[in-house]
């Protein structure tokens, strides 16, 4: 139960919120967890060059 | 705004953080590592609200004080702010699927403060923000992987 204090307030999210897509869906198929993670954690380490 | 200075505030961001039926396990850590946030000064709570959606997708919304034993998260109720909305609640329930539980974070970034504060004091607005998801990161990198393999 809501207390009183928070109806009929303005709200402060403003638009329905829609459903992010839930990290473990991208951890398969392919390498094991544990490999992908490695690799992410590879690619946002510090001292990493951009290729373009 | 007395307690706080406008100029210093971090900013503050939600989480929704659903719990699907039938992976619950509550054992108390979450509500730990989110005390030693607090108290590391990382982040300022600002509200907490659990919601509950039924199988009809009913919303039931509840303070934390309605949450029984609250253990370590007494300290952060006493400090919550309420500053989301009934409005809110039907906003941020949408992301949810039936049967599922789920923990409304709000809270403000204090480890960003001091550097949003001197970037207004440099003369700088914030025109964009937003998080890269795990799966983006993993999808370029593949991309990339693919695009060495074939020499594209």
């Amino acid at each position: 139960m809501l207390r009183a204090a928070r109806v009929g307030r303005v709200g402060v999210v403003g638009a329905p919120v829609a459903k992010a897509a839930v990290v473990a869906s991208a951890v398969s198929p392919g390498p094991s967890p544990i490999a992908k993670a490695a690799v992410v954690g590879a690619a946002v380490t510090p001292g990493r060059r951009r290729r373009i | 705004m007395s307690e706080y200075d406008l100029a210093e505030l971090g900013p503050v961001d939600y989480l929704v953080v659903e719990f699907p039926e039938g992976q619950q396990n509550f054992t108390g850590e979450v509500a730990e590592e989110l005390v030693r946030l607090s108290d590391a000064g990382t982040i300022r709570v600002i509200d907490i609200l659990i919601l509950v959606k039924d199988e009809q997708g009913n919303v039931d919304a509840m303070e934390l004080s309605d949450a029984g034993e609250l253990g370590e998260l007494v300290k952060l109720e006493a400090e919550l702010a309420e500053l989301l909305a009934a409005d809110d609640v039907v906003n941020l329930a949408y992301a949810m699927d039936p049967g599922s539980v789920a923990g409304v974070l709000v809270y403000e970034n204090l480890w960003a403060a001091p550097f949003a504060a001197a970037a207004r004091r440099a003369g700088g607005q914030l025109i964009a923000n937003g998080r890269i998801p795990i799966q983006a990161i993993i999808a370029s990198i593949e991309a990339g992987d693919a695009s060495e393999t074939t020499g594209a």
